[in-house]
């Protein structure tokens, strides 16, 4: 296995965008081939994939219930104002 | 009549409501997580997406029904963010992480290459202060691409429309971004003790 890679850059962005779903499937083989005989990229592609699973597991939080609720209140006022100007309106032409 | 009052008229009561149940609602969640990553404060984040579910209900002539709501949310939130709190919200106060922002000042992209000194097992074992620590201290416009990116999974067309830049500056930004993230949590391990690790010469 390769102990050094010469392509890092390269190997980076095509870490990111399979890792994004966004490369094609020919590229995505061709790196999981590659991977296997290239220990940084090996690492590499293992810190990229831990980096969006700590993310995905620490920085999610809920919305809490009440905001939820105010928002289903307001909406709910401006419904009511709606409903109440409109005759006004259709009433002043 | 205003346009956006018509097309809330438009709209009788219940079907405003199974609207805003059916398409808001879901990501309700998702959109609090992204508020409060960028105001940095609970009541900020309350206040911002209060905000961005009242324009997008006065908008909602401009909704199209079956396309992706949340994207056309996120789009909201994130124009209200940028518009009335990106002065007012909370930036990194770690001084300790200046350096990265200085670092990265320039609008050259800088050649991506394999993190030197953070492994995986590193980022596996980081509490997740240290990890939440990291993204608040990177500049607003790199912390909104990576949640957008990372936590939220949406394409880089979808980004693109959300931030209303091309499509090749998702790319850089993101790679940039990324970067600066691991250079934090690097300068966190070497601080804390982790086990670091050389991945390149």
């Amino acid at each position: 296995m390769k102990s050094n890679c010469s392509h890092q850059s390269d190997c980076l962005k095509l870490i990111q965008r399979i890792l994004d779903k966004e490369a094609s499937a020919e590229d995505e083989a061709r790196f999981l081939v590659n991977k296997e005989l290239c220990s940084p990229c090996q690492k590499g592609y293992e810190l990229e994939l831990a980096l969006r699973q700590a993310l995905k597991s620490k920085c999610t939080s809920t919305c809490p219930a009440n905001l939820i609720e105010s928002i289903r209140s307001k909406i709910s006022s401006v419904l009511l104002l709606i409903l109440l100007l409109i005759p006004l309106f259709c009433w002043f032409i | 009549m205003s346009t956006e009052s018509s097309s809330v008229i438009a709209l009788t009561e219940s079907q405003a409501r199974d609207l805003f149940e059916k398409e808001f609602v879901p990501h309700m969640d998702a959109m609090y997580n992204f508020a409060l990553r960028l105001t940095n404060d609970e009541d900020d984040a309350h206040d911002l997406v209060q905000d961005t579910c009242m324009r997008a209900f006065r908008f909602i002539g401009s909704f199209e029904p079956g396309t992706y709501a949340k994207a056309w949310l996120f789009r909201i939130l994130k124009n209200n963010f940028i518009n009335d709190y990106r002065k007012k919200s909370r930036g990194p106060t770690k001084v300790e992480f200046e350096w990265v922002e200085q670092s990265f000042a320039g609008d050259d992209d800088p050649e991506p290459a394999f993190q030197a000194d953070l492994q995986a097992e590193t980022v596996n074992e980081m509490l997740g202060d240290e990890i939440t620590s990291a993204i608040q201290a990177l500049p607003v416009d790199f912390r909104m691409i990576i949640i957008l990116c990372d936590l939220e999974e949406f394409s880089y067309e979808e980004m693109a429309k959300i931030l209303n830049i091309p499509i090749g500056t998702v790319r850089s930004r993101l790679h940039r971004a990324r970067t600066m993230l691991k250079e934090t949590l690097a300068v966190y391990a070497a601080k804390r003790g982790y086990k670091t690790d050389m991945l390149s010469a």
